[in-house]
Parts: C-alpha cells; sequence; structure tokens
C-alpha cells in the first residue's frame, strides 16, 4: 500500500513539472548576425567568396534562419545573389 | 550626376584589338551623353557558371562611370543590338570605391 502511495505523489510531482513539448528553452541561442557590426564584410555582387557562404550545394539561398543573419542584410545578400547568378559568376 | 557600374560579357572569340574597339565605341557613347568614364577593368576570359546562348566561355569588362538615366538608355539602346555581347548588367551604386580590394579578392579565387 505505502508503495502505491508513493506512486501517485511521484506521479502528481511529474505532471506538475515544467517538461512538455511546447517548454521554452532555458539556454537562449543568441548568434548575432555575422554580415552586420563594424568590422563585417561588405555584400557586393562581385565578391563571390562571401555569396558561396550563403548558397547551398545545388545554389539555393540559404534562409536567414539558418545562417542568422538580419532581415536587412538578407534582403541585400539575396539581391546581390541574383545579379551574380545573371552574370553567370556563381 | 550618379554612379553605376557597368560590366559586359563578351563571347570568347574576339582579339585584344576587337577587344579595344570594342571598349572605345562604349566609352565614346558614353562621352556623347553627358557621360564620365572613371575606370575600366578587364577581368578576362572566365567559364560561365552555365551556358548562355550556347556559350560556355565569355570575356569580362567592367567599367565604372557617372552619368545620367539617359546615359544608360542609350548605352543599353547600344548594345541591345550588338551580337559579340552575351549579357550586360548595370547596378547604380551610392559611390565608386576604387580600392585594390577587389582585385585581392579575385586573386583569391583561383
Amino acid at each position: 500500500m505505502k508503495r502505491k502511495k508513493n506512486f501517485k505523489k511521484n506521479k502528481k510531482n511529474y505532471n506538475n513539472s515544467k517538461l512538455s513539448l511546447f517548454q521554452k528553452a532555458d539556454i537562449k541561442f543568441s548568434r548575432s548576425c555575422p554580415l552586420s557590426g563594424k568590422n563585417a564584410p561588405k555584400i557586393d555582387y562581385k565578391n563571390i567568396k562571401l555569396l558561396k557562404k550563403y548558397l547551398s550545394e545545388s545554389g539555393r539561398i540559404l534562409p536567414s534562419r539558418v545562417t542568422s543573419v538580419s532581415l536587412r542584410k538578407q534582403r541585400e545578400l539575396s539581391k546581390s545573389i541574383k545579379r551574380a547568378r545573371l552574370l553567370a559568376l556563381i | 550626376m550618379n554612379c553605376y557600374e557597368h560590366t559586359l560579357i563578351t563571347k570568347q572569340d574576339l582579339n585584344e584589338k576587337q577587344a579595344e574597339t570594342l571598349i572605345n565605341k562604349y566609352e565614346s557613347i558614353i562621352k556623347k551623353n553627358s557621360g564620365k568614364v572613371i575606370k575600366v577593368e578587364n577581368w578576362g576570359l572566365k567559364n560561365l557558371s552555365h551556358i548562355i546562348k550556347n556559350n560556355k566561355k565569355g570575356i569580362y569588362f567592367h567599367i565604372k562611370l557617372e552619368g545620367m538615366g539617359k546615359t544608360i538608355e542609350e548605352l543599353e539602346k547600344a548594345e541591345n543590338i550588338d551580337q559579340i555581347l552575351i549579357r550586360f548588367l548595370t547596378v547604380k551604386v551610392k559611390k565608386h570605391d576604387l580600392d585594390n580590394k577587389d582585385k585581392d579578392n579575385e586573386k583569391n579565387e583561383f
């Protein structure tokens, strides 16, 4: 009997604990944008070496949620990638 | 006056003399239409990343110029007819950067 009671108590505790699918992570991933800041490289359609970092193997533009580029810089980046594509540099 | 960067791709079978006359021709068009050529770069023969109009290679020329909107209009009108050209691109920039940084980048690529 005692065991059963203990089991019930444990179950209650388990339900009250914060473990769930939609739980927020304790550690926050705060990655800053690699293209903004003081010493950041300049985005340009001629700078192919830089642009290639933000392309997948098949030549698609990587989403900013993967590369953590800021929205503003992502817009600049996609524009310059498309320019480089037009000139058949990438 | 606005600053522009203009890039040309020509077909690969082009002599040095032919290339010179081609560039001189477009420079004169720019100058006629109240424009000003600041710098001409020759990037040389490069492999195209994909086939354009049955061409696998092309010679790249890069022109930095100042001018009005009309200058670009006239320049592109002439280029549209030209059959030696594969493709061209004009980009408006706020300021020309005339450092040698671009050259260093190109060297690192190869």
